[in-house]
């Protein structure tokens, strides 16, 4: 008997997909299958599952350990993703010209994001002692506060006044021109020098010791550990996405900022009119990424909490009250209270997936 | 505006661009730097942070190269055997009216506290004698203010006994005499400076300078072989990382194969099932994926007499043996290879297994490449799953969960430097492939746009 050529093709593919079948199967249906099935039931991994209906679910949103981390998740993802956006956007907006040597640049702007989650967790939580690198560098900006309020004065004096003298002389000069602010930049800068040897700009003595970690204290909705791990991550984000970024706005073509300048657009204008919507696909593929990314905050968590840490009602995220019921120390899993958590995360995901796809790109619009 | 007008904006402009970029690099690149530096430190969490500290220092160098080789005869790792000596000079200030009495002393001092605690290791003391302080020099100093002295002291193995991984002095001085110079520094200064302590005197040049990163693998040891844990995490990393890119180089080519260039029923379904199990995260699916594992795949695995596949590396590898993103990544590079290649060989009758293995793949190596380099990264880095599945012992951690518990046994005690070395050592091999493959990891981006 002769198989048919489609058949044939068919049963080959299905050899080739076999493992990747098995995996996807096994691994990720079956199993999400079972969280759906395990958020209706009451269940602590050793007896037998017992179906409870949404219980579960009613039961979450009455659990403050759930909303405390629900709230916390929401907004750190949101304060993480706005902030890294808007200053990878404005950064990549300032750099991009057809500089040679982007690359290396880029290269070194790229590191963090390679770098384990396990490791930047240990460089945060050094950053964030008491007497940690982040406490010292404020300190330092606090007490030389007289001097940086001295320079930007000088600064926009010495513009101010470069800029008036150049328009008097018949030149429509930008505000902002960057050679005249080159000049007062070092203006400034030798200025500031020379009233800290004469004695009228003096460092302040001031020691910021803020207690990062160890702390119930919150800012803004939002607990100091989780501000750390806010300002770290936002860190080392910034840089990928700007990135990303720079990939998008190389693909505007000039032109059009030529003839919008023909017709006499500010800068504004500009950036508003035709950066911002022609960088619409990027910014929305930022923003997903950003936001999938943030929702699952875990590994941080971990390594901020414990001895000598953070308290857990500081730090508790979705992700960590999943693990948490699942493996709770010293208590009795609640398997189905943490798949009807995980589900929520999941819906979550997903919500801002679709709103993406909806309003968002395609895959890889934007290259 | 005039051409040279124009001309001169244009360079200041540009002057602005790469004066940011270089800013932004120093800012952004900073953190890891002064992390990386306070790794070497004896105190990471000294108020005010110096960059000049005794472990940057050349002279420093030589004398922890030449103390360890005199030591042991190794000059990197240093340490003490029997029958050498080590000479060691210091020299002080003595004010007027104070009496120059400098005590020496090999103290009986544990190596480190946690993990390193529990062993028992051979005390210098018991071995090492110690002769002098004896004065060499003395002049004096600061207009007859007081005088400088020059002390030599020396320390001899002498008999037989075990190797010394490590030979700490203190040096006590009364209150006023004030150390100016060593032959190698100090480790620390205690009571107010009027102890200046050693915690070896043989160090060895990397012994001195990363004797954090030597005590990261000399103390986290074993309880049971007493062999270094942090070693043996390293190497699991490794095995694991190099397996999973085995396999999914294998199995995502083949996949990726299918879904490229075969038509099947349910190809479009698979498609974007595999799309959504990308959006999904891993927290909804390890309960189950834990219980799977613990029963052996639905009792499959006690085919083989195995109970359990959780704590083990074959389950850790079953679990992962092909991400839906690797397959993506192959489905859209076997796209886009020119169909006609493969049509010749289908005339000739080749099997779609022989054209994948003889024709597309020895023409995919960059992307095989970059799937590997990627997967590297990802397994080396990865946390969540390999913490829920491999708990006990520690032998078996991979290095990120190792670092996990190296943060919960020195984070009480503030053993920072220990800590830090244990993070920056975890991140050289991706720092190696980074430096050499930038260039996947950068594209990267590419496909992981679409992978989250």
């Amino acid at each position: 008997m002769r198989i048919k050529a489609r058949t044939l093709e068919a049963l080959y593919a299905l050899l080739l997909l076999l493992p990747f079948l098995f995996s996807l199967g096994v691994f990720f249906l079956y199993a999400f299958l079972r969280a759906v099935y395990f958020s209706f039931t009451d269940y602590n991994l050793f007896s037998p599952p017992r179906w409870v209906g949404l219980a579960n679910y009613w039961a979450l949103f009455q659990e403050p350990s759930f909303l405390l981390a629900l709230k916390h998740t929401l907004l750190y993802s949101l304060v993480v993703t706005s902030l890294q956006t808007f200053f990878a956007l404005i950064l990549a907006i300032a750099l991009n010209r057809p500089l040679r040597g982007i690359t290396f640049f880029r290269t070194v702007y790229y590191l963090p994001s390679v770098i384990s989650t396990a490791a930047a967790s240990l460089l945060l939580l050094w950053l964030f002692q008491r007497t940690g690198l982040v406490n010292q560098a404020l300190s330092l900006l606090f007490s030389h506060l007289p001097h940086l309020a001295g320079f930007a004065l000088l600064f926009l004096g010495l513009q101010g006044a470069l800029v008036l003298w150049e328009r008097r002389r018949g030149r429509r000069t930008p505000f902002l021109d960057p050679g005249l602010a080159a000049v007062s930049l070092l203006g400034a800068f030798l200025g500031t020098s020379a009233f800290q040897a004469w004695g009228l700009l003096q460092a302040r003595e001031v020691r910021v010791d803020i207690p990062w970690l160890p702390t119930r204290a919150s800012f803004l909705g939002l607990p100091y550990p989780l501000w750390a791990i806010v300002l770290m991550n936002t860190y080392t984000t910034i840089p990928t996405f700007m990135v990303l970024f720079l990939a998008g706005l190389k693909g505007i073509p000039r032109t059009l900022y030529e003839a919008a300048a023909l017709d006499g657009a500010t800068p504004w204008i500009m950036f508003s009119r035709i950066t911002v919507p022609l960088l619409r696909p990027v910014l929305f593929l930022v923003i997903t990424l950003g936001l999938i990314g943030t929702l699952q905050l875990f590994d941080q968590v971990l390594f901020v909490g414990g001895s000598g840490g953070a308290p857990l009602e500081s730090t508790i995220t979705l992700a960590y009250y999943v693990y948490g019921n699942v493996f709770p120390s010293g208590a009795t899993p609640r398997v189905g209270l943490a798949s009807a958590a995980a589900l929520v995360l999941a819906g979550l995901t997903l919500v801002i997936v679709l709103l993406q796809r909806r309003f968002g790109v395609g895959e890889r619009g934007w290259s | 505006m005039g051409a040279k007008e124009a001309a001169r904006r244009r360079w200041a402009a540009l002057g602005w661009a790469y004066g940011l970029l270089l800013a932004f690099g120093v800012f952004f690149v900073a953190p890891f730097v002064m992390g990386f530096l306070a790794s070497l430190k004896t105190d990471p969490l000294e108020w005010p942070f110096r960059l000049a500290f005794s472990q940057v220092s050349p002279k420093n160098w030589a004398a922890a190269w030449r103390l360890g080789q005199a030591g042991s005869g190794d000059p990197w790792l240093g340490g003490m055997r029997p029958g050498r000596q080590v000479a060691l000079e210091v020299v002080y200030f003595v004010p007027r009216g104070v009496e120059p009495t400098l005590l020496a002393e090999i103290p009986r001092r544990k190596p480190g506290a946690g993990m390193g605690a529990v062993f028992e290791t051979p005390y210098a003391s018991d071995h090492v004698t110690l002769e002098g302080p004896i004065p060499l020099e003395r002049r004096p100093a600061h207009q007859e203010e007081g005088e400088i002295i020059r002390y030599r002291l020396v320390l001899r193995y002498q008999g037989e006994g075990p190797f010394l991984e490590r030979v700490p002095l203190d040096l006590e001085a009364p209150r006023g005499m004030v150390l100016v110079e060593a032959t190698l520094d100090p480790t620390r200064f205690e009571r107010r400076g009027r102890v200046a302590s050693w915690d070896n005197v043989t160090p060895g040049l990397l012994g001195y300078v990363f004797h954090n990163y030597v005590r990261a693998f000399r103390e986290t040891r074993s309880l049971e072989t007493g062999e270094s844990l942090f070693l043996r995490w390293t190497l699991n990393s490794f095995f694991i990382a190099f397996l999973k890119v085995l396999t999914t180089l294998v199995f995502a080519s083949m996949a990726g194969y299918a879904l490229a260039r075969l038509r099947f029923p349910g190809r479009q379904a698979l498609f974007l099932f595999m799309l959504f199990t990308m959006m999904v995260p891993g927290q909804v699916t390890f309960i189950s994926n834990y219980l799977v594992l613990r029963d052996g795949i639905f009792g499959l695995s006690k085919l083989f007499g195995v109970e359990t596949l959780l704590n083990t590396y074959t389950g850790l590898i079953l679990s992962g043996l092909v991400g839906a993103s690797a397959v993506f990544i192959m489905k859209q590079f076997f796209e886009s290879i020119p169909r006609e290649v493969e049509e010749a060989a289908l005339i000739d009758g080749a099997t779609p297994l022989q054209t994948l293995f003889r024709i597309v793949l020895p023409m995919s190596t960059p992307a095989l490449g970059a799937l590997a380099i990627l997967t590297f990264q990802g397994t080396w880095n990865e946390f969540f799953w390999p913490f829920i599945v491999l708990t006990s012992p520690r032998e078996i951690y991979t290095l990120p969960i190792g670092l996990l518990s190296f943060r919960n046994a020195y984070g009480q005690v503030g053993d920072w430097g220990l800590i830090l070395a244990g993070g920056f050592f975890s991140m050289i091999p991706i720092l190696i492939l980074f430096a050499v493959f930038q260039r996947y990891f950068v594209e990267g981006v590419n496909v992981g746009a679409v992978k989250e």
